[in-house]
């Protein structure tokens, strides 16, 4: 006789909706979301660091396009959480099939469904956790974020692939696979769908106002609120940050490099045609608020270096330290009318965690774009 | 087709695989997404798993397991603003009083939950009050 190990045997889940059905069901709304952080993950990155040949091409149009993208990207990584957690649970006693591996092909299926979940999860812990300003991982967000998004959408193509039978069997109520399963399981998975979606609008309810202004006063979740920070409007890097404090107004200089250069002091920056914009700081982490700047228009102060009209602009801070003290402009920011090195805000001058004395507002970029305490202007 | 698409997904995830390679952190990244797994298959779906078993044979399952999904999405997005070390940067990052934010969509959810179940209730004796069936 054969001796015989005390059998270890997986758990056994006679629970309903652990089927085929309900993860299509929540599957495929799960993979729109998903889609969409990549999507607009995508933009944002290139909006952000744009290959040399893309920079001169971005367009500055719509003004609030980046405000829209990056508020349905963390809006959307946020309503991925319910999602994913439902998606999980449905699938969850596959993560014990018996054998646990039948053959190679099997054991690579089962090693990309893992790379599926780990990427899934992953992403939306970092990217939330970016959002409150918590980095709490010994590698830097950005580049692994990056990276990793696109390890998911591969993994999310291939798992779509690799149960697209499956996914076509149960796609409708009525597709041949769905009344196969027991009638009885049909009202629950409604009401655990609904349920589901009940959950996905809490978090987005609770959360979305931080971008989507109109829900502010439901904002009570999100890491930021559109009311709260200096002038009524949030900031991301404060003057002490950046190692700025209080310019001197009588000591500020603003030099301008180009075939005419020249200097302004603060007062001859004010005597210039002032001009008025509309439009929205559009943070990276996802908030987002509309303002009225005024004040020159960066077309008005290249005209006067003597710019070519296709010319982009390098623009330097007074920040001391920070990736983002030296920011490039391409051509279509550079020229829109909108784009103005700004001295006011809703009214009042700059305070210094805005820029004070002047600061870059551009249409349709993100807010790490927006220098703050310019001093230098740079044709190229 | 099918296999082009799995193909295309294969080609992403080398293409995303060689730039986590690529970072000079890469083991450390690797930790990490097999952390996101054994977060979530030890300790969450065990967790969730649980409370589906205490609750299955309730009455009002559907509803009381909606009202658990909100209540428990809800805390779990509100763990990074809770246990974010303080202090932030910034006085605008967060500004607001999370613990009270918490506590009063918690009790949201509850509220409208006892109000849905309350409702069926109601609705359940009118309906058998006209069924002459059960006279
Ligand atoms: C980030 C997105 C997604 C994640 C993390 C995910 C995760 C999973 C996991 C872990 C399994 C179990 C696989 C196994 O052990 O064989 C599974 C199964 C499945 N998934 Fe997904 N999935 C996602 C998106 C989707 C999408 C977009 C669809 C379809 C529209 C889908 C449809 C299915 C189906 C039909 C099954 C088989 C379920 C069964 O046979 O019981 N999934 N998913």
């Amino acid at each position: 006789m054969k001796p015989r190990l005390p059998a270890v045997r997986p758990p056994v889940f006679k629970g309903r909706l652990h089927d085929a059905r309900t993860a299509t069901s929540i599957g495929r709304l799960l993979g729109v979301a998903i889609a969409i952080c990549f999507g607009t993950g995508l933009i944002s990155h290139y909006l952000q660091h744009p290959p040399g040949w893309l920079a001169d091409y971005l367009p500055s149009r719509p003004s609030w396009g980046y405000r829209l993208t990056q508020g349905l990207h963390v809006a959307s990584g946020i309503a991925a959480i319910p999602l994913l957690l439902a998606k999980l649970w449905t699938v969850y006693p596959r993560l014990f099939a018996w054998p646990p591996v039948r053959s190679v092909r099997h054991a690579l299926e089962r090693l990309s469904v893992a790379v599926l979940v780990a990427g899934a999860v992953f992403e939306l812990l970092t990217g939330l956790l970016n959002t409150v300003q918590w980095y709490p991982w010994p590698f830097s967000f950005v580049p692994v974020h990056f990276a990793v998004a696109w390890l998911l959408a591969g993994a999310l193509t291939l798992h779509v692939a690799v149960k697209y039978p499956d996914i076509k069997e149960h796609w409708s109520r009525k597709s041949p696979g769905t009344p196969a399963l027991p009638a009885a399981d049909g009202p629950d998975r409604r009401s655990f769908l609904t349920g589901v979606t009940a959950a996905v609008g809490a978090v987005t309810l609770t959360t979305v106002g931080q971008s989507f202004t109109p829900l502010k006063t439901f904002d009570v979740l999100a890491p930021r609120h559109p009311d709260h920070g200096p002038q009524s409007l949030p900031v991301n890097k404060t003057a002490a940050a950046a190692g700025v404090g209080q310019v001197d107004p009588a000591a500020y200089l603003l030099t301008v490099d180009g075939p005419r250069p020249y200097t302004l002091t603060l007062a001859e920056l004010s005597a210039i045609t002032q001009h008025a914009s509309v439009l929205p700081i559009a943070c990276v982490e996802g908030w987002s608020k509309s303002a009225r700047w005024t004040g020159v228009r960066m077309t008005d102060l290249l005209r006067r270096a003597g710019a070519p009209p296709d010319a982009r602009v390098r623009v330097t801070s007074l920040e001391k330290y920070g990736s983002y003290r030296v920011m490039e402009m391409g051509r279509e920011y550079a020229h829109d009318p909108l784009t103005l090195l700004a001295l006011t805000l809703n009214g009042q001058p700059l305070t210094p965690d805005h820029g004070y004395p002047a600061r870059i507002i551009a249409p349709n970029r993100p807010g790490v774009l927006q220098t703050k305490w310019v001093t230098r202007l740079e044709v190229l | 087709m099918r296999t082009v698409v799995g193909a295309a997904g294969l080609a992403l995830m080398a293409f995303g695989a060689l730039m986590v390679w690529d970072q000079s952190t890469h083991w450390d990244v690797l930790i990490w997404l097999a952390g996101a797994v054994v977060l979530h298959d030890g300790v969450i779906a065990p967790l969730v798993v649980g409370v589906g078993f205490l609750v299955g044979g309730l009455k009002y399952r559907g509803l009381v397991r909606g009202a658990l999904l909100a209540a428990g999405c809800l805390t779990l997005v509100a763990l990074p603003v809770l246990l974010r070390p303080l202090p932030t940067a910034n006085s605008s990052v967060l500004p607001l009083d999370y613990v009270r934010g918490l506590l009063i969509s918690l009790a949201a959810v509850a509220v409208l939950a006892v109000l849905l179940g309350a409702g069926r209730w109601a609705w359940g004796r009118v309906g058998r009050a006209d069924d002459p069936e059960s006279r």
